[in-house]
């Protein structure tokens, strides 16, 4: 090394950035694959791509099963959102402001579902619900799921954002005369909301993306979008599968630029 | 902390009702959570010891079988071994390709972070399906990667990098690199820069720093990090099931084949719970060994 080590060091420091720039392609690379060949107007899922094209979409627009399957998830996913949006928030309110001493052990219990594998959870969930008769007939079970395994990405953005939240704004308000409810409405959700946001976003997204609860729970005939996608590639390797998951893809990135706006990415709770 | 009635301050301002806690907060939550979550995973338990039918998904009566089959049968013994070497080779090879990013998502000051922070974020929110769609594309015969090393040279006839232990352990460890490098980021951004440069100081360098000061430090990270990957490569089952063919068959898809195929509940719980068992086997020895790797900290 001697005298040169400044000069090795800035060698490393390349060899360094040359890897880590590989990694974040690798971790890219298959995104805009999909991306980009869902746009190629050649019949494959190859390269060289042949030239723009929206047909893979018209295609994806034209078929009812896949519009069908997208509808159904949206739904389910909407209701996981709104259903969290008010639980999730009223259970982190509660074990930040008043667990007291059972407040680690609340909070193991809501993030639970986190922590276990959502494959178990499934299976778990098909025996129980044909043990008490709801069976999976009807959407209730698949959608009961799909609110369980989210629930937690609510509880733990707006549990942060009350963490964050300096509370001597609520006692001003209080000293000033607001009432609990007014303090709650005036000071603390206005603090909160950005979690509550992109707990909500969040749990859309999963809930969109989920497979194994809706593999397991789903009822006869009616597919979400990624078991739609799922199935049609057990027959067909076409850019018509590329177009569907592009299509989920903007979803995802749709979510991750409101929550860039309104919270900043860094914020987000797993 | 002490609230007395009387407290001339607010001393807890509570929200919404009263100040003894206002419990219907949580009743919702909690009716959710054990309703749909901790009572489903007894009917696991209680359907693995349930006689098989042939009439129906599960019998009358109660037995043990299931599991003495199970663990009695060599091929599920061998799908058990392949799993876990897979869930190990994958928890390797991400911790391996995840710290370096972490390292340098931690210590960034480009005004690019937040992008490559997306570029590490994204993958996680991209759904499974879609993403292991995209390794199909990459791995198959006529595939991406196949086309680049015929078209290099590198090999004359297409390399067989699909349906089988390879393949999924190459999308296995896309799919799970975020989950290692989002714990082993907060943990080093937790480290305070002064430890780093207080060695530095002292003239010891930079590689020897990161050895004896930054990487010990950020072993919770590794720790934290790498069983959940584990966790997850193991119990994974769009990713083997898509991509695995017969070959890269794991646990998951064999459970989910009990299931749905063959309509053999009690059996496929039973090895749903032997994989568990397995599983918590398995982080319970790890978390041994790290802590006491941790211990000797100073």
């Amino acid at each position: 090394m001697r005298g040169a080590g400044g000069v090795e060091k800035t060698i490393w420091d390349r060899l360094f950035l040359v890897l880590v720039a590989a990694i974040y392609i690798f971790l890219m690379f298959p995104i805009v694959l999909v991306v980009l060949l869902s746009f190629n107007s050649g019949e494959f899922l190859a390269f060289p791509l042949e030239g723009f094209s929206l047909r893979w979409f018209e295609a994806l627009f034209s078929n009812t099963r896949f519009l069908e399957a997208t509808s159904y998830s949206l739904r389910i996913a909407a209701i996981s959102m709104i259903v969290n949006g008010v639980i999730g928030t009223l259970a982190a309110i509660y074990v930040a402001r008043h667990a007291g001493n059972n407040r680690d052990r609340i909070r193991l219990v809501m993030t639970s579902p986190l922590l276990v594998p959502e494959i178990l959870t499934a299976i778990a969930l098909l025996f129980y619900f044909y043990e008490i008769g709801i069976g999976t007939d009807y959407s209730i079970g698949i959608q009961l799921g799909h609110i369980v395994v989210t629930f937690p990405y609510v509880f733990l953005n707006v549990s942060s954002a009350l963490f964050n939240f300096d509370r001597s704004q609520e006692e001003a308000a209080r000293s000033l005369g607001a009432g609990g409810w007014m303090t709650f409405r005036r000071v603390t959700l206005p603090a909160i909301k950005p979690g509550i946001i992109t707990g909500c976003l969040f749990a859309f997204v999963i809930s969109f993306d989920i497979f194994n609860i809706s593999l397991l729970l789903k009822s006869l005939g009616r597919n979400t979008l990624p078991l739609e996608l799922f199935d049609y590639l057990r027959f067909n390797f076409d850019p018509t599968a590329a177009a569907i998951a592009s299509l989920s893809i903007f979803l995802t990135f749709a979510a991750i630029l409101i929550i860039d706006r309104t919270v900043g990415l860094r914020s987000l709770r797993f | 902390m002490s609230a007395t009635e009387a407290a001339p301050r607010v001393e807890t301002p509570t929200i919404g009702v009263g100040r003894i806690g206002p419990v219907w907060m949580l009743v919702p939550a909690l009716v959710l959570l054990i309703g749909f979550f901790v009572l489903p995973y007894l009917s696991i338990i209680t359907m693995s010891l349930r006689e098989a039918s042939t009439r129906a998904v599960y019998g009358e009566g109660f037995t043990l079988a299931h599991y003495a089959t199970a663990l009695g049968d060599p091929f599920i013994w061998r799908i058990l071994g392949r799993t876990l070497l897979m869930g190990a080779i994958v928890t390797v090879v991400t911790l391996l390709l995840g710290y370096p990013v972490a390292y340098h998502l931690a210590n960034s000051r480009s005004r690019w972070t937040s992008l490559l922070y997306i570029f590490v974020l994204s993958p996680l929110l991209v759904g499974l399906v879609v993403r292991t769609f995209a390794w199909m594309i990459i791995l198959s015969n006529n595939g991406v990667a196949n086309k680049a090393l015929m078209a290099m040279g590198l090999v004359v006839f297409p390399l067989q990098l699909m349906n089988n232990s390879l393949g999924v352990t190459i999308a296995l460890t896309h799919v799970f690199l975020p989950f290692v490098i989002l714990p082993l980021l907060g943990n080093l951004q937790a480290i305070s820069p002064d430890l780093a440069m207080a060695s530095r100081s002292l003239g010891n360098s930079r590689m020897r720093t990161f050895l004896k000061v930054t990487l010990p430090l950020s072993l919770p990270g590794i720790q934290a990090g790498s069983i959940l990957v584990f966790v997850l490569s193991i119990s994974a089952y769009v990713t083997p099931a898509m991509l695995g063919g017969t070959g890269g068959r794991t646990m998951s898809v064999l459970v989910v084949q009990y299931l749905v195929d063959n309509f053999r509940w009690p059996a496929g719980a039973a090895l749903a719970i032997i994989m568990a068992i397995v599983a918590l086997i398995v982080v319970g020895l790890y978390l041994k060994l790290t802590a006491r790797a941790m211990r000797r900290l100073p």
